[in-house]
């Protein structure tokens, strides 16, 4: 079987509230799969459900493999210390601590302090170390990257490449298009409990990514120009700055980026 | 070292890191028994043969229902319990852990105010050893239970501090720690015989050991017990 994860018919509501209306989902072995949706698109009952966090209403969900699961920054003791955190978490999955893990991801740097003098980076990194112990098959992480600064977003992503190339297929929601465009073979959008697109960030674009973005840098300044005819709007404006001799010291030209399409779709969704 | 004892453990030295419960199981409770235990002995020197029982009361009540709700609602009242779920454990070893590492607290402070009360108060030490320890240990047991109901039902800090006080202070003014139950008007007597502390108390004193003040002791675990499975079995279910 190819498929790590298989979700079908999930169905949640809270009292009225339909947070997952039926979802379908398939999730293959070694792929980096990521849930995108605004909040309250129902992107976190999702996953919990999946993780079997959350009981839900009725659907099938079908694991195959061992789950390691990254949670929230508030979800340990505030004295704690990530060591005993690491022995803790090894007993209960009566699994041995992997040193080399702990190391590359600094826990041995952060050792001596209690948890609540962690920066956010250094929570995010041991929540991840704690959800690697038991060498799991299928890791969850749940916007790994929020409130790190850029050197820790690219430490974590560094690690998650890692991992993905050690065949652990993960499985990421996040608010951050970059990081998921980065990162992720293939994405998921939820809207109102329902997956509205799921496959690869280009087949996003092609689907939603009608318009091409011209970004032009001179001396004068950067623009950006947006147009459906890419051929004559590129030559046209190549004319005129020709003809103003304005030197152009560079010129890019791209389809928007996931977050445009992600904010497109969602707007196409609402309406 | 299994998963369970490693917690036990593990929540001992948090307990301590944390300040809260060293607070409500030594420093406090140990002051007072300095002061009172000063002022109880000189005042009315007969006190000196219940004085251990009496602070006794005191530490474990301040303990159990001032201490311990505080943990329980920082684990229960937050995304902590997902780590249980996550990692494939039970619910309740959380409450287990915190339990058992405050009774262990508990034990401690009481077993010092039992050994220093002779030295510092010439105060008598219970006749019967074996039936006393067994006493302390069902009163802090009890004292727990309560303790772990509050931290379980009252959802956040503020409600909880004036809930806690609500039970605390009944539990040591009424319960004949302080004066003769005797002396009480009617129904202060009858409301301090509703909290387990007068129980507590009676059976810790010598001879004091009988099914009659043991009775609602275990009435009051297996209610908590109940409450506290009840609580937990929705918790998870969410």
């Amino acid at each position: 079987m190819n498929n790590a994860i298989q979700v079908c018919g999930l169905k949640k509501s809270y009292d009225s509230n339909i947070v997952l209306g039926g979802l379908d989902l398939e999730i293959e072995k070694g792929e980096t799969f990521a849930l995108l949706g605004v909040n309250g698109a129902g992107k976190t009952t999702a996953l919990e459900c999946i993780e079997g966090l959350r009981k839900y209403d009725s659907g099938t969900i079908t694991v195959n493999g061992k789950m390691g699961i990254q949670l929230q920054s508030s979800s340990l003791p505030a004295h704690i210390k990530p060591m005993e955190a690491v022995r803790l978490f090894s007993k209960w999955n009566k699994a041995k601590i992997d040193f080399t893990m702990l190391n590359a991801l600094g826990m041995k740097e952060i050792e001596k302090k209690q948890y609540i003098q962690l920066s956010t980076g250094q929570k995010r990194r041991l929540h991840l170390a704690l959800a690697l112990i038991g060498n799991p098959d299928i890791i969850f992480l749940d916007e790994p990257t929020a409130g790190l600064d850029a050197l820790g977003r690219v430490s974590l992503h560094e690690q998650i490449r890692k991992l993905k190339l050690q065949g652990k297929t993960i499985v990421l929601a996040s608010h951050d298009m970059a990081e998921v465009e980065n990162l992720c073979d293939r994405i998921a959008i939820l809207n109102t409990g329902n997956i509205a697109f799921c496959g690869t960030a280009t087949e996003l674009t092609d689907k939603i990514g009608e318009k091409y973005f011209i970004h032009i840098k001179t001396q004068q300044g950067n623009s950006t120009f947006e147009t459906d005819n890419i051929e004559d709007t590129l030559i046209s404006l190549l004319n005129d700055l020709k003809q103003k001799e304005i030197h152009i010291l560079d010129i890019k030209v791209d389809r928007g980026t996931l977050e445009q399409h992600f904010i497109e779709m969602a707007r196409r969704e609402t309406e | 070292m299994n998963g369970f004892l490693y917690g036990v453990v593990l929540q001992w030295k948090l307990d301590i890191r944390s300040k809260s419960l060293l607070v409500t199981c030594y420093i406090v409770p140990l002051i007072f028994f300095l002061l009172m235990g000063g002022i109880f002995t000189s005042v009315m020197p007969e006190m000196k043969s219940t004085l251990i029982q009496s602070m006794i009361v005191m530490s474990v009540s301040m303990g159990a229902f001032i201490g311990l709700p505080p943990s329980l609602i920082e684990t229960y009242g937050s995304d902590i319990k997902k780590v249980y779920k996550a990692n494939g454990v039970p619910i309740y070893l959380g409450l287990g852990t915190m339990f058992l590492s405050a009774f262990v607290h508990l034990m401690i402070s009481c077993i010092m105010i039992m050994l220093l009360a002779p030295i510092l108060f010439e105060a008598t030490l219970p006749t019967q050893l074996p039936f006393f320890l067994l006493a302390l240990a069902i009163y802090i047991i009890v004292s727990l239970s309560i303790g772990s109901v509050l931290g379980l039902t009252v959802k956040n800090q503020a409600k909880l501090t004036m809930i806690a006080q609500l039970v605390f202070l009944p539990s040591i003014m009424l319960s004949g720690i302080m004066f003769p139950i005797d002396l009480l008007p009617d129904f202060l007597e009858a409301i301090g015989r509703i909290f387990p502390a007068s129980c507590g108390y009676r059976l810790m004193l010598d001879h004091g050991f009988c099914f009659e003040n043991l009775w609602y002791l275990i009435f009051i675990i297996f209610a908590a017990v109940i409450v506290c499975g009840t609580v937990l079995k929705k918790q998870k279910a969410k």
